[in-house]
């Protein structure tokens, strides 16, 4: 790489090289391309590229920048210089910083080479979201005819002989019933227990998603009949495509988040099935549940494979953010307008789009303000206090949006917070006079799909991975990505809202950052209490019962331990709750083992310190009140990943429920009143032995569980399952 | 005043009305008790400021207080201005350029360009007093009062929502809270280009109210986060009571003689459990009732914990001082007394029959947290005796005691390692079974005579 630069020991080429960049650079930086040579203060202004750096100065490791000018600033801070230089090799797509000063001394201090893994104009929408521009336009065009469908027809298969994908695309909707199904939004939680849908939750909080119910409805009613194409098509090893255009977008996604769920099962069944993942692509798809759906999604990375079409007007993305009563005539008027099997014709709407669109316009505005304020960590309460007064659409976007600027770029985002800002101001006026004009818009880009999407491979595209430091100012002459944002109508404002969002995401993967070094205080907490309770088991005593009596220096340190340990998990469990680690921790393999060792072996000392307290008096049972939630949420951590009933890996609570059935089996009388409960424990405590998910140390002799068992009637003891373990 | 807790009230006011209606809302957040009772808002439209720091401080150290009140002020309308204005002599302390008037809740400032809000007390103060300058600057001093129309200022925001209206920011700026504030400033017309062109030193001033308020924020006292760490201390104190007793002395004894290294140790726990629960206790009593009694409720345990351990700790640190009296009176601190109140207005918990106190009573705590002070007092008393002095009362005092030591070992409310030979109850025994005698009897000498206590576990 250094050979360009071989010739940098002559000074007066060198400047000639730096001004031939400069130069080129400004002519670039118009056009969306990359820039060449600058100063640091106009590269900072001017350009926005995403570079990797190869070898670095000094200390740096090999590691990869989002930004170049996050790059620069730590550079400028570390070796105080004032000017550096930025060289751009547009042939083989490389840049080289160099320390200006040192160089004018003749000697190169260092160099170091960049290659640049993104620039604005060089890059197709393909590229960016890894998908054939071809695909995209094809299911563009099967989602608009699958709107011409035949009434009784569900849905459309397309199927080229000569390509690989297998198309499934639905016809839309065009009735309020089936936008809304109730007031205010629509929406429904997703069944608890489902036999669909299982994945649509937050893991450790126990909160299932919300979707809206008239999709939902549809899509149930067209699974079944599709079921067995899909199946067919992977069974071919096609690559499966789900489409949809306006009200058919949710459906596509349902029916793709169904395929997720099920893909190991098709991969069992017949081995030699696609393991292609399926592709999911929207246009002017309504927003399909709340927030939960992104942050499932994210978790179980599925969220890429969602690819949403938005034009920057189309109201039909934004319309779930207002409720029904708001709008119910204006929309039932626009949508039989949109409606494309409609055969009467209708005038241009122009009163109902304008009404809806200052309606939509309005509730959109306190969707973003209000969640604006979440992302800013403001901690004013002013806008929880108005929520007892507003109710507040719960819909929220997920998976990678490409809005459509209407002019010759795309704008990819995959910041769910970022694409709601985005849904309310990219649609902003910017003078009164625009309103009417707008509005009508709002209502026919909404099939304009097809023709925005014709020259897709000539479009710029900007993708937004860093949103920190977006250029604030919207001032005219802007170019890269100050051009873009000014064509898609982000204000100052707006752009504070993005720069927000990424701020909060990567405060969030801070956050695990900070986790993930606890690994190692974890670990020797867990040998330790495991030395522990093998040291205890040595004396043939459980370490449940060494601790409950608490008699030696051991049995302290052990406690001691449990709660450094108890500190740790909570601070994550507090994190998870407040949902300030990124989507994607509930889902990483690593943690649930450590969660679950660390449950199995600590939740005991819990237990018994709990018993030894006494705190069962004053609070209730360990099980009903007092189980933390460092224990119930990796509790569902694991069942999640094995997908087990919930419940079903309780082994690390067998010792509050023998506390509580000592207590009430105190008077025997009472037998025949747990009897039921005694059984079934005695069932799972043979299970969980025999998976060596909970230690033989709970037959020991003396043990409190022993001691109990025996007090049993003798009938019922000696026709148990677990007689065998225990020394009669 | 009552409040059903299901009704959303909104109350609101004009000018003068909007003082009254704050005014109003102050009383009602006072009465607000039941928890779920839905917060109410207040509104008001171009109110005169209505208090000074105090009240500002008082409504700012509670979040939810705050944020109950939202003044909206238009920039053209004087009255909200008025008693912060540099000129009105009237709004001033006396001999000084210091306002007496401060704001408090959240303004919602509005102009002909857009409107903004401020929640930082400082940082409106200073817009408010920039707003005068600006707009006094623009127009006759002597200008006539007149009714605003806020009718017109919230249709007026109303249609602009769907606006891009002056949120475009020409100048570059890097920083976002800089860009922030002068999109701010820009919305209520106070963006004015200095003519040296030099910044508007209102951007500076205000960008540092934020980091002021923000790093406020930060700073606050967050009780979970340390939890686990003062639970640690807890367990170590427990520990330390442990090998006291092992010691045949308890733990009272064992830190009032302070004999050995683990006894310095403690005072270190002590130090950071009582600094916690003094701050806890402090917080709690910051909040507004409702807030106050479902915090109680959750740290009520703990509290009561560490009150049962920690305080006999304290109380023997203050007898340890020659000729210190009457600790209840004297030396007992706010935060423990907070804390025993508390648990006497939770009502009993279920812990209080007595026979699942006795199968436990060796594992828990002495109840009364001041049961040592008692002693300490009859240790006292019975030094006054053997000199000689106050036969009457004294001897009543004495009996007082026996008294009330009998009922809690009825009640199984004090820990068996009162009994532990080296204890100081057990000295003070030793005194006044001398100074008694043995033709004494009573219902305590009984069961001490005849070693009952040591069934007492």
């Amino acid at each position: 790489m250094s050979e360009p630069f071989s010739v940098l020991d002559k000074r007066i080429r060198f400047t000639r090289l730096i001004l031939f960049y400069l130069r080129k650079g400004r002519e670039e930086a118009r056009s969306g391309c990359i820039v060449g040579g600058l100063t640091l203060e106009r590269a900072l202004s001017l350009t926005w590229i995403k570079v990797k750096v190869e070898s670095t100065i000094g200390k740096y490791p090999k590691r990869s920048f989002t930004s170049l000018h996050n790059n620069f600033q730590e550079r400028v801070q570390n070796l105080k210089q004032e000017t550096f230089y930025l060289l751009y090799d547009l042939k083989i797509k490389r840049a080289i910083i160099i320390n200006q000063a040192k160089l004018l001394n003749r000697e190169i201090f260092s160099t170091s080479t960049i290659t640049v893994v993104e620039t604005m104009a060089s890059e197709r929408l393909g590229e960016v979201i890894s998908m054939k521009e071809e695909v995209i336009k094809n299911a563009c065009s099967i989602a608009m005819k699958a709107h011409k469908l035949p009434e009784k027809q569900l849905y459309l298969v397309e199927k080229n002989r000569g390509s690989s994908d297998v198309i499934f695309s639905f016809p839309g909707s065009w009735t309020i019933s089936d936008w809304f199904s109730r007031s205010p939004f629509g929406e429904k939680m997703i069944d608890p227990h489902p036999p669909q849908f299982a994945s649509l939750r937050s893991i450790g909080n126990d909160q299932v998603a919300t979707v809206n119910e008239a999709f939902l409805t549809r899509f149930q009613a067209i699974l079944p009949q599709l079921q067995s194409e899909v199946v067919k098509a992977v069974a071919d090893r096609k690559q499966i495509v789900f489409t949809g255009h306006s009200s058919a977008g949710p459906i596509a996604v349902l029916m793709t988040v169904w395929f997720l769920e099920n893909w190991e099962n098709f991969i069992k069944s017949d081995p030699s099935t696609s393991r292609m993942p399926p592709i999911c692509v929207t246009f002017g798809s309504p927003l399909v549940g709340d927030f939960i759906i992104n942050h499932a999604l994210r978790r179980e990375s599925w969220s890429h494979y969602f690819i949403h079409f938005v034009m920057r007007y189309d109201i039909v993305p934004r319309v779930l953010l207002a409720p029904l009563s708001s709008l119910e005539p204006e929309l039932k008027t626009i949508l039989d307008f949109l409606n494309p099997k409609c055969t009467i014709h209708i005038q241009e709407p122009t009163r109902e789009a304008s009404a809806l669109y200052v309606t939509v316009m309005r509730n959109a505005s306190s969707v973003a303000s209000h969640a604006a304020c979440h992302l800013m960590g403001n901690t004013n309460k002013l806008s929880d206090t108005l929520l007892s007064f507003i109710e507040l659409s719960p819909y929220r976007p997920f998976g990678t949006y490409v809005f459509c600027t209407g002019d010759r770029e795309l704008v990819v985002m995959k910041n769910p917070d970022a694409v709601l800002q985005i849904l309310f101001y990219s649609s902003q006026l910017s003078s009164e006079v625009e309103g009417p004009e707008i509005a009508l818009r709002s209502v026919k880009d909404h099939f304009n799909y097809q023709s925005e999407l014709q020259n897709l491979e000539t479009k710029g595209v900007a993708h937004f991975d860093n949103l920190e430091g977006l250029p604030l100012s919207s001032n005219v002459g802007a170019a890269g990505l100050g051009l873009v944002l000014n064509n898609l109508g982000l204000s100052t404002r707006a752009r504070l809202c993005l720069c927000a969002a990424g701020e909060l995401e990567k405060q969030k993967r801070r956050n695990q950052d900070k986790i993930n070094k606890k690994k190692t205080d974890i670990e020797k907490g867990l040998l330790a209490l495991e030395g522990y309770k093998t040291r205890c088991e040595a004396g043939r005593v459980s370490y449940y019962d060494a601790l409950k009596l608490s008699k030696d220096t051991d049995d302290f340190n052990a406690n001691v331990r449990r709660l450094e340990l108890a500190g740790i998990f909570d601070e994550i469990m507090e994190m998870l709750k407040r949902y300030e680690l990124p989507d994607e921790f509930e889902g990483h393999r690593e943690w649930i083992n450590i969660g679950t060792r660390y449950r199995r072996i600590v939740e005991p000392l819990d237990i018994a310190n709990y018993y030894r307290h006494l705190k069962n008096e004053d609070t209730g049972p360990y099980m009903k009140r007092g189980r933390p939630k460092r224990y119930r949420y990796t509790q569902r951590w694991l069942e999640y990943a094995l997908k087990i009933s919930a419940g079903s890996s309780g082994e690390s609570c067998f010792w509050a429920r023998i506390e509580d059935l000592c207590l009430r089996t105190i008077n025997m009388g009472l037998f025949e009143d747990v009897k039921e409960e005694i059984l079934s424990l005695e069932k799972q405590v043979e299970k969980w032995v025999q998976n060596r998910e909970l230690g033989d140390d709970i037959f020991f002799e003396d043990s409190t569980f022993v001691k109990w068992w025996k007090k049993l009637p003798q009938q019922h003891r000696s026709g148990s399952c677990i007689s065998k373990f225990i020394n009669n | 005043m009552q409040v059903g807790n299901s009704i959303s009230m909104i109350i609101t006011g004009h000018c003068l009305g909007g003082s009254v209606a704050s005014l109003f809302t102050l009383c009602l957040l006072k009465s607000i008790n039941q928890p779920g009772t839905k917060r109410p808002l207040c509104i008001t439209f171009g109110a005169p400021l209505i208090g000074d720091k105090g009240l500002q401080q008082a409504i700012s150290q509670n979040l939810m207080w705050n944020s109950d009140f939202l003044h909206v002020a238009a920039s053209q309308d004087l009255v909200p201005r008025f008693f912060i204005s540099p000129y009105n002599p009237n709004a001033m302390e006396i001999d000084s350029q210091i306002g007496i008037y401060k704001p408090f809740g959240i303004f919602l400032l509005c102009s002909k360009y857009g409107c903004s809000s401020l929640e930082d007390p400082e940082a409106v103060s200073e817009v408010l007093v920039a707003m005068d300058l600006e707009i006094a600057r623009n127009k006759p001093p002597n200008e006539q009062w007149h009714m605003f129309d806020y009718g017109a200022v919230v249709k007026r925001l109303m249609s602009t929502i769907s606006f891009k209206g002056i949120s475009q920011l020409s100048e570059m700026i890097e920083c976002p809270r800089q860009a922030g504030i002068v999109l701010q400033l820009q919305a209520i017309g106070l963006n004015r280009r200095q003519q040296s062109g030099d910044s508007n030193p209102l951007i500076a001033k205000l960008e540092k109210c934020e980091e002021a308020f923000v790093s406020k924020r930060k700073m606050g006292f967050d009780p979970s986060k340390k939890l686990n760490k003062r639970k640690e201390d807890m367990a170590k104190l427990e520990w330390y009571k442990k090998v006291s007793k092992s010691e045949d002395k308890g733990y009272y004894d064992s830190y009032k003689n302070r004999g050995s290294k683990k006894d310095l140790h403690v005072v270190t726990f002590k130090k950071s459990l009582t600094n916690y629960w003094k701050e806890m206790v402090a917080e709690v009593e910051r909040m507004p009732q409702k807030e106050e009694a479902s915090f109680r409720t959750r740290w009520l345990y703990g509290g009561t914990n560490y009150r049962r351990m920690v305080e006999p700790l304290d109380i023997a640190d203050y007898y340890k001082e020659n000729g210190k009296k009457d600790y209840k009176a004297n030396g007992r601190s706010e935060h423990y007394i907070k804390l025993e109140k508390w648990l006497e207005e939770a009502g009993k918990p279920l812990s209080s029959q007595v026979i699942t106190r006795k199968q436990n009573v060796s594992a828990s705590l002495t109840e009364d947290s001041c049961f040592w002070a008692h002693v300490e007092e009859a240790l006292i008393q019975c030094e006054l005796l053997r000199n000689g002095q106050e036969e009457e009362s004294t001897r009543k005092k004495l009996i007082e005691f026996e008294e009330y030591v009998m009922e809690q070992i009825k009640e199984y409310a004090v820990s068996p390692e009162i009994f532990l030979g080296g204890s100081s109850f057990m000295q003070w025994w030793k005194d006044y079974e001398q100074i008694v005698g043995t033709s004494y009897k009573s219902q305590l000498t009984d069961f001490m005579k005849s070693r009952l206590y040591q069934q007492y576990h």
